[in-house]
């Protein structure tokens, strides 16, 4: 299904999905990032990517699995599988998009995560071409992406200055613009053409490369024990930022979080937790055998270049650029596996 | 002016001449128009360092990584490092030197002065730029920064594209330092110290914690802040009890009846423990180098935390962070005069 959406009628077609949650990107605090649209929010959509990917809305940062307690001497469990509302985000870029079916892999393959998958089946994700590569460091055509991807989203919308063409891709996506109605105007016989100059003009742009694509991933193999990981790692910091911010990274930590007078009383919390703490693969014993940064800047690299391909054959990057971004000392994913692979 | 030929060539001769081990410094970097940090020892590498208004890290952090990776040499080189610092950088070695983390006989400081200007904010670049990055970002004298910026250039006030902490800064220029690149410089009259700190705290407590509240809402914990920081080199992390060092010696009882002070979980009241403990444990130590503010992915603006500490130590007891290494530090010094009225 493909329609119009003009500008001017963004709102009528988001009043009429009143029984969502509706997200849209916000620029506050000098950095985008997804806010709840509320009666009085004026919606712009004219955002660069957002500092956070859309993976929050399926895959929180803290889940609470169960609540336990103590009733009579007997511990009591309760589950506590969420039931939200339905979801809409709007403005998802396409690398985003991209990132959710890798989610949607890892949460199901082996084992169907309830918690993940109560809230991923409420979430409806309205993407937005990109134009342009908003920043510097884009490189979704690198690893199989596009600017105009439709993958991961249930409707993509292309703006064609005045308007939005806008085509609906899953049953969810055409339920979500079927509810709009008349905010939706019929598709002119040009504008197929148009939205198709827009989608090659945008794919034109200079993006960063990645040379030699096809041959990452045997190069990490050959390279596991290269001294090069070191020198690239040399000034990591060993922050969260460059997972925290992945649209694709899903390592978790399970804590049991005490909530009452006793210990006795609690929640059983599921929060993000990434392998650029060294606290990450720590064994009880006190051996860590990830025990330093060049250990675990191979192993972000190689999760997503190598381990996840042969895993469920698809790269677990969709080149956001974040990681690159957001780092506090430079360290580029571009650069790394481009050194990689030449070396 | 700070000339970079010069900086590049002494970097050369002291590593030419082996009166360093290595030289830390700032090179152009691949992902984007900030500078990055670059660590060099063979001479031919020192004409890819520059100085620029991109210069943000504060590289007195890797002389912290630098001395822990000494310590567990089996024949640790005994040169110093040489490190390239600004004022504020240069102060954090100054506090590094007053703990006694390393010996001033380690470090060789090639100061350079931020003169009129000082480095950029990038997030007010990015406000500018409505979350869009520029391509370039230099100095233009006196005037302020040359920004370009989707095949425009333009000349941006040095006040409008500042650090605040630029703006507040009292020394602009290295007062330690074993050799000085570009003019003396001190204040530079663009705003009066800790003005962010005061304004700040114009507000009402209500409101004021309801800002707060609001930031440690948004807050990820990736930590950042805590890693970027020259003064955070605790090996463990009161926070973060799973940074506690295991050894074979530590027993299952000692494991399992560590005090978890902050869960992981980032919601509003660990994450204000987190970001309230780190403020007080870098109260007179914190040289306001902005670091944590500017790596904060989700642009929190904790530089607020520490300045205003900082504001109580220069109020109450005249001393101001990273001044002179030689003096005791704030929280091991009592002095007669010192105002004791919190005492009860």
């Amino acid at each position: 299904m493909e329609k119009i959406l003009f500008k001017e009628k963004l709102r009528q077609w988001v009043d009429t999905l009143n029984d969502y949650e509706v997200l849209a990107p916000a620029f506050a605090d000098s950095v985008w990032d997804y806010a709840r649209v509320e009666a009085e929010t004026e919606i712009d959509l004219s955002h660069t990517n957002t500092v956070n990917p859309p993976k929050q809305f399926a895959f929180p940062q803290r889940e609470v699995f169960f609540r336990f307690e103590r009733v009579d001497g007997v511990p009591r469990l309760t589950p506590t599988v969420p039931d939200p509302k339905p979801t809409l985000v709007l403005g998802v870029r396409p690398c985003d998009g991209r990132g959710m079916p890798c989610n949607d892999t890892v949460f199901s393959k082996e084992y169907r995560d309830p918690y993940y998958w109560a809230r991923r089946e409420k979430l409806t994700l309205v993407g937005l071409a990109c134009n342009e590569p908003y920043a510097p460091n884009c490189f979704c055509q690198s690893v199989g992406g596009s600017p105009h991807s439709t993958e991961g989203l249930d409707v993509l919308m292309t703006d064609l200055v005045d308007r939005f063409h806008v085509r609906g891709i899953t049953e969810k996506g055409l339920e979500v613009i079927e509810r709009g109605g008349d905010a939706f105007d019929r598709v002119k016989d040009d504008d197929a053409a148009e939205v198709e100059k827009v989608h090659a003009a945008a794919r034109s742009r200079p993006q960063r490369p990645v040379a030699e694509m096809d041959a990452v991933a045997k190069a990490i193999r050959e390279q596991f024990d290269s001294p090069l990981w070191e020198e690239m790692a040399r000034h990591c910091i060993g922050c969260g930022i460059c997972t925290y911010l992945c649209p694709t990274c899903h390592c978790f930590d399970m804590n049991d979080e005490v909530t009452g007078p006793n210990a006795g009383t609690g929640e059983r919390v599921r929060t993000w937790d990434n392998c650029q703490f060294p606290e990450f693969t720590m064994h009880t014993s006190g051996h860590n055998p990830r025990g330093d940064l060049a250990a675990r800047l191979r192993q972000r690299v190689a999760h997503k270049f190598l381990y996840f391909v042969e895993n469920h054959a698809t790269r677990q990057c969709t080149g956001c650029g974040r990681c690159i971004s957001g780092c506090p000392v430079g360290i580029d994913i571009v650069a790394v596996v481009d050194r990689v692979t030449r070396s | 002016m700070v000339n970079v030929d010069e900086l590049r060539s002494l970097a050369a001769e002291l590593l030419e001449q082996g009166q360093v081990r290595s030289l830390i410094g700032y090179r152009r970097g691949t992902a984007g128009v900030l500078a990055e940090p670059c660590t060099i020892a063979a001479p031919g590498e020192a004409e890819t360092l520059v100085w620029d208004p991109t210069c943000l890290n504060n590289l007195a952090l890797f002389l912290v990584e630098e001395r822990k990776q000494q310590a567990a040499a089996s024949a640790p080189d005994k040169r110093p490092v040489g490190v390239v610092a600004k004022g504020c950088d240069s102060r954090a070695v100054s506090v590094l030197l007053q703990e006694n983390y390393f010996k001033r006989e380690d470090v060789f400081i090639l100061g350079v002065s931020c003169e009129g200007t000082g480095v950029i904010d990038p997030r007010k670049l990015s406000a500018r730029l409505k979350g869009r990055w520029p391509t370039r970002v230099e100095f233009a004298g006196e005037d302020g920064f040359k920004v370009s910026a989707g095949g425009d250039e333009t000349l941006v006030p040095a006040r409008e594209l500042l650090a605040d902490r630029c703006l507040e800064c009292r020394e602009a220029s290295p007062r330690l330092n074993d050799v000085l690149f570009g003019e003396v410089v001190t204040e530079r009259g663009f705003d009066e110290p800790f003005r962010a700190a005061k304004a700040a705290q114009e507000a009402t407590e209500d409101a004021r914690w309801a800002t707060w509240e609001r930031h440690f809402d948004r807050c990820v914990r990736c930590f950042a802040c805590r890693a970027v920081c020259p003064m955070c080199y605790c090996p463990e992390c009161v926070v973060d009890s799973t940074t506690f060092v295991n050894t074979p010696g530590t027993s299952a009882e000692e494991k399992a009846t560590r005090i978890r002070w902050c869960e992981r979980s980032a919601n509003v009241s660990e994450s204000a423990v987190y970001h309230l403990t780190r403020a007080i444990h870098l109260a007179g130590r914190c040289i306001d180098c902005g670091e944590c503010e500017r790596v904060c992915p989700v642009n929190i603006p904790l530089r607020l935390l520490n300045t205003k500490l900082e504001m109580e130590a220069f109020q109450q007891f005249e001393y101001e962070v990273g001044r002179d290494f030689e003096r005791p530090s704030l929280l091991s010094s009592f002095r007669d005069e010192d105002p004791n009225s919190f005492i009860r």
